[in-house]
């Protein structure tokens, strides 16, 4: 029972940040329609740049976690509006052509600026872990749960309550009747998929504190996020929150019930199921 | 125009069977996997250029079709035809049995659904004893390349008439009906659940007889290397980068794609990915039709063509 109860809490705790790692690419689908391919290389971008501000300044990866989105806002914005815009109304598999080419191009290049080492951010309280009764819980996973609880809640009120966050929404709804009342289109492209790739970047600076790291972690973790986007439904930050959480206990649960083997079976088993079963997402409807 | 065409066609049918009688060994194994990467694409061109599903589970029929071999020669002893049979039937009933729920749903969530299907395969496969878990199993060898090579154009040649069938057929008709709007073809009489399914299973036949053929030439296997979802993706790039959704252009993308990677990845070891990756990307925005559409009408258009191409797809 308690080896139960430690397994839901490290579920759990994982789980928070597979959330900000899909909140990006549900930001990007559900509003641009574009399904973005080289997410977890913009996930492995992210975690990179929150390395090297460790490695080399001894930024803390918490701290230094805005930096990071903000490097990988601008990254994205210039890729959406040097590159992505140019086929947004090009039949979806030239999209999904286009984002698996930038994937192999990023991951290429991280591979020969970083080399292909594995990395990890460890600061000086990695080790650190509070006890709470028979449970253990470290710190840094905790620290990167509640970073990741923190921009979920701020994406969601940002999205609800900024100007931006709805001329987003607008433009998720009916781009056109968006334009006709002065939305950019253009703009407002590259700065939604800029904000989703800067989720991204905070979850890679997240990730590299929590596991390691190297220029190829990006395609299973774009896996991992498409299948929290379908569970949790692409309109609503906090579905998505919720998704990661079943993902993070369910592959936690089989790790340890089935084994490690059939973690990743277990995670796209439920992708395809809530597909077949209830295509809109588990909760609410998806875009 | 017609018999032109005709002609040049059958001419380079003759160039690439001639192919083992002067080739070296080395371009004949290159032709072995250029060749089966040309079958591949025509294959996800049946459901994905035709019919307009962006399929991520062909990798799934071709490692189907790689365990149905490998299990009937190293397990069973039985010969290599058998063993193309029983991949066949494997790829196929996997068709009709996850088409009928994965087909009805559209555009990016077949394209997961798919997606997720070929990433559990991997993990099913290896944990079954019978496949060899995750070490994978070892066929008999025969070292016959010229035989494999002369296999594989066959397989090509044969995928590609039924793609020339179809495209004339009402089967065909119907197909591209549903890529252009599924809802009108349902209203206009068109089956789609069973066209469908039927284009999905065909699909899985030609990629499963393709993943057999290379199982046996290349002696090993493994759920890794058999359900390799970056192999799907290829065959996506090499249908779209010649053309989606015509007779030719995969087997054209497929070869010159497979002659450039080969070229990068022996002269510029270390940025070969980089380029490949860049090419895709060049291609996706300024030639998004293809190479087929790009030889028909460069010449009308000169340079305009890609500026044409960008301005119709941007936003």
């Amino acid at each position: 029972m308690e080896l139960l109860a430690q397994i839901v809490v490290n579920g759990i705790l994982l789980g928070g940040l597979y959330a900000v790692m899909a909140l990006g690419l549900a930001l990007v689908w559900g509003v641009l329609n574009i399904v973005n391919l080289a997410h977890g290389s913009f996930i492995m971008l992210g975690a990179y740049c929150s390395w090297h501000l460790f490695h080399y300044l001894h930024v803390d990866p918490f701290l230094g976690l805005p930096l990071t989105a903000a490097v990988l806002f601008v990254f994205g914005y210039a890729v959406q509006r040097g590159v992505l815009n140019l086929i947004v109304r090009a039949p979806m598999f030239n999209t999904l052509l286009l984002t698996f080419g930038l994937d192999v191009v990023l991951a290429d290049l991280a591979q020969l600026a970083f080399t292909a080492d594995f990395r990890a951010i460890n600061p000086g309280y990695a080790g650190s872990q509070w006890q709470i009764g028979p449970l253990v819980v470290p710190l840094v996973k905790l620290g990167a749960f509640a970073a990741a609880v923190v921009l979920t809640l701020a994406v969601w009120l940002f999205l609800l309550h900024t100007r931006l966050g709805r001329a987003i929404r607008a433009t998720a709804q009916n781009l056109v009747a968006a334009h006709l009342y002065g939305v950019e289109p253009r703009h407002l492209y590259a700065m939604t998929f800029g904000i989703g790739m800067a989720l991204a970047g905070a979850a890679g600076g997240l990730y590299g504190t929590v596991s390691q790291i190297n220029p190829y972690i990006g395609a299973s973790l774009t896996l991992k996020s498409f299948a929290i986007a379908i569970i949790g439904g692409l309109e609503n930050p906090l579905g998505v929150l919720v998704g990661g959480l079943i993902l993070g206990v369910i592959e936690a649960l089989t790790t340890l019930y089935v084994g490690p083997t059939y973690a990743d079976v277990a995670s796209f088993g439920i992708l395809l199921a809530v597909l077949i079963v209830r295509p809109t997402g588990l909760l609410g409807r998806t875009a | 125009m017609k018999a032109w065409r005709l002609l040049a066609v059958v001419a380079a049918l003759v160039v690439l069977a001639s192919v083992p009688a002067w080739g070296s060994d080395v371009l004949v194994q290159f032709g072995i996997n250029a060749l089966l990467l040309a079958v591949l694409a025509q294959g996800w061109n049946i459901i994905g250029g035709y019919t307009g599903y962006p399929s991520f589970g062909n990798s799934v029929f071709y490692g189907l079709g790689t365990y149905g071999v490998a299990i009937a020669m190293a397990q069973w002893h039985l010969p290599f035809v058998i063993g193309l049979g029983l991949g066949v039937l494997l790829a196929v009933v996997f068709a009709l049995l996850l088409g009928v729920p994965v087909l009805r749903l559209r555009g990016h969530y077949f394209a997961i659904a798919t997606l997720a299907l070929a990433g559990v395969m991997a993990a099913i496969v290896s944990n079954i004893p019978l496949a060899g878990q995750n070490i994978g199993l070892v066929l008999p060898p025969l070292n016959n390349d010229r035989l494999f090579y002369l296999l594989a154009l066959g397989l090509l040649v044969a995928v590609t008439l039924t793609i020339w069938g179809l495209a004339h057929s009402r089967f065909g008709y119907g197909l591209i009906a549903i890529r252009e709007n599924e809802d009108s073809a349902a209203a206009m009489g068109v089956n789609t659940t069973l066209y469908k399914v039927l284009a999905f299973a065909l699909s899985a036949l030609f990629s499963a007889l393709a993943g057999g053929i290379h199982a046996y030439w290349i002696t090993f296997i493994d759920p890794g290397s058999a359900f390799d979802i970056t192999l799907n993706v290829q065959m996506i790039i090499m249908a779209v980068f010649g053309g989606a959704g015509s007779v030719l252009g995969p087997i054209l993308g497929a070869l010159v794609l497979s002659a450039v990677s080969e070229v990068l990845s022996s002269e510029l070891t270390h940025v070969a990915g980089l380029f490949f990756g860049a090419v895709i990307v060049a291609a996706v925005v300024l030639m998004p039709r293809g190479l087929t559409d790009l030889t028909r009408r460069l010449r009308a258009l000169g340079w305009r063509y890609f500026a044409e191409n960008i301005r119709a797809n941007r936003l």
